[in-house]
């Protein structure tokens, strides 16, 4: 089962993908190794909050696989709380979220060869990437439509959420989304498909921000002296970013995205490329 | 450090058909693997993957049953389909007229039997929602091992009704927009209430092909527990509802004596049914369920105390076995 359907003709070992439970205070996070011999350099990939874990799931496991087929190591997980890993959702924090990132990195760091580390972050997984960077916990960093602060992306998950929920309603039960934002800042959770948010999380979001030095106008690259890429992804990116149809885009091609990605990585970290 | 175990749950790849999937098994508590206890001879629960959701279902539902039904005797596992979650493999273009078509059924099938023979199970239910049901039952047709059915909001119809009659613009707005989403709902009832000619003939855009699978496990005495969500409220409940083809309703009245089909409808919750509401209504009629249809030893050992008879035991499981249907009948 060497294939290569991920790889532009690069062998691709699925046997090597090794799914486990990583073990933190409180938790056990689910983690999948796409391991690699010999490797170039490894990527801890961070991945979106909640709702768009579902729909980019396929996109961000064929990403893992692009890589991994091109020698490099690839750590992909659950935040604690969602998905296969343990803990209660309700329970969790911004804080327990970036302290996973660190802990995580520095496993992976640690796994073997001296090759160097890149944190790659998608939508909420890119604020958590970049804090975990800018306390020196990787060689480079890569985000994907990284938002501004962790807010912003609990707004927008739940208009998107409140959306369909109005049509289940009768007209006097609806509310807009701002009814519920108010809920949150007076300290009730509210239950966002699944998902109980804690008046908690919704204060914690507002200080989880970019840090400054990620922010435009200021040169990341130059501030940290070392590889930053901030790209915004746009429409054609779904599933990956909010809007994707499921059941139509599931084979969608992403070499648009991937091939230049990689480019930059190996580029900029100094490591040799895979060509088929 | 890193364990494929943790509490319950165990991480496992079922290959031995050479289609590797990856899946979560929650086992019964207290039946150790050590062989310090005896693995369950209860029945066991499958998951299938909702069109492209990863095992977890939404809002990781699928965890939390799936947990709830091993808590309450009955082994489940989750598996991605190939190409789903964590499984490898390409998948169709078009994955709604794949799996409409019953392009996922061998597989899951094959799956299904390969649990049951590895964890020693003398059967298993499987459980799917909206397009996993779809897939939950063309797969119950093709082996033995599925002793019954849990479908949640199940559909009945074709894919890309829109597709023909609207621009390539016009179609991607109604599938991406909410209001799209009510919009295609009252085109698909007026469509319907349009064909419909009386006398129980199926909409034009029915699947047939799924349709006489329904038919035939239904009539087979298959147990098949169908969980409905209540109706949007945008959508009314005057003419259009009226027009709309009631599917099961049709399907049960080709069921016969031998018809174990029991259908609820959840008013509440939503298509996912990932709310409070849906999963603790689906955990408590499903356990329910379960437990009337496939008791565990235990309540099996109660019931025979108190002088019941059990529904179903493992003596009598393989003759209710639905006879096997062949694809594209």
């Amino acid at each position: 089962m060497n294939a290569s359907l991920y790889a532009g003709g690069h062998a691709y070992n699925i046997f090597a993908e090794r799914p486990g439970f990583f073990p933190v205070s409180g938790a056990d996070l689910y983690t999948v190794l796409h391991e690699v011999k010999d490797p170039v350099a490894r990527v801890l990939l961070v991945g979106p909050f909640t709702l768009e874990r579902h729909t980019s799931y396929r996109a961000w496991v064929q990403w893992a696989r692009y890589l991994a087929a091109r020698r490099i190591e690839v750590l992909r997980y659950d935040y604690r709380g969602v998905g296969e890993s343990t803990g209660i959702f309700e329970d969790m924090t911004f804080e327990s979220w970036i302290d996973d990132v660190e802990r995580l990195a520095g496993w992976l760091r640690k796994r073997g060869e001296d090759v160097p580390l890149l944190l790659h972050g998608l939508e909420m997984g890119g604020l958590l990437a970049a804090k975990t960077f800018h306390h020196g916990g990787s060689d480079a960093l890569l985000l994907w439509s990284a938002p501004g602060d962790a807010n912003e992306v609990l707004r927008s998950t739940l208009q998107r959420w409140m959306g369909p929920m109005q049509l289940l309603k009768r007209e006097e039960e609806r509310r807009p989304a701002s009814h519920y934002f108010r809920l949150l800042e007076e300290g009730r959770s509210v239950e966002v498909q699944g998902y109980e948010w804690s008046a908690e999380l919704w204060r914690q979001s507002l200080s989880v921000d970019l840090p400054a030095a990620m922010v435009p106008p200021n040169d990341p690259t130059k501030f940290y002296k070392k590889p930053v890429r901030m790209v915004k992804l746009g429409k054609n990116a779904t599933p990956l970013v909010k809007g994707g149809v499921p059941g139509f885009e599931e084979n969608k091609d992403f070499s648009f995205l991937f091939d230049p990605n990689y480019d930059w990585i190996v580029s900029s970290l100094g490591v040799p490329a895979e060509r088929s | 450090m890193i364990s494929d175990k943790v509490e319950t749950r165990q991480l496992i790849t079922l290959g031995a058909d050479g289609v590797l999937v990856r899946g979560t098994y929650h086992e019964v508590p207290g039946e150790a693997q050590d062989g310090s206890h005896p693995r369950s001879k209860n029945i066991g629960v499958v998951f299938l993957n909702p069109l492209s959701t990863p095992r977890t279902l939404i809002g990781d539902s699928g965890v939390d049953w799936a947990s709830s039904f091993a808590a309450q005797g009955y082994p489940s596992v989750r598996f991605d389909l190939p190409g789903l979650g964590d499984s490898y493999g390409e998948v169709a273009k078009d994955l709604v007229t794949f799996i409409n078509e019953a392009g996922f059924a061998a597989i899951a099938a094959s799956k299904v039997r390969e649990f049951t023979q590895t964890f020693g199970l003398p059967g298993a239910v499987i459980y799917g929602h909206c397009a996993g049901a779809v897939t939950a039952v063309y797969a119950a047709a093709k082996c033995k091992e599925c002793k019954g059915l849990i479908i949640t909001d199940p559909y009945f119809n074709a894919a890309n009704m829109l597709t023909p009659k609207l621009s390539p613009g016009m179609v991607d707005w109604a599938r991406r927009s909410k209001v799209g989403e009510v919009l295609r709902a009252v085109y698909v009832r007026i469509r319907e209430a349009r064909k419909k000619q009386g006398n129980g003939t199926l909409p034009g855009n029915a699947n047939v092909s799924l349709v006489t699978h329904w038919k035939k496990l239904v009539s087979s005495g298959l147990p098949i527990l169908v969980f409905k969500s209540g109706e949007p409220a945008a959508l009314g409940s005057g003419k259009l509802r009226a027009g709309s083809f009631d599917y099961l309703e049709h399907i049960a009245s080709f069921g016969g004596h031998r018809s174990q089909l029991s259908i609820k409808t959840i008013e509440g919750t939503n298509h996912s049914f990932a709310d409070r509401v849906g999963r603790a209504a689906i955990r408590e009629h499903a356990e329910a369920w379960l437990n009337k249809h496939f008791p565990t030893a235990q309540t099996a050992a109660v019931l025979a105390n108190l002088g019941f008879s059990t529904p179903m035991t493992d003596a009598n499981i393989a003759t209710r076995a639905p006879a096997p249907v062949s694809r594209g009948e």
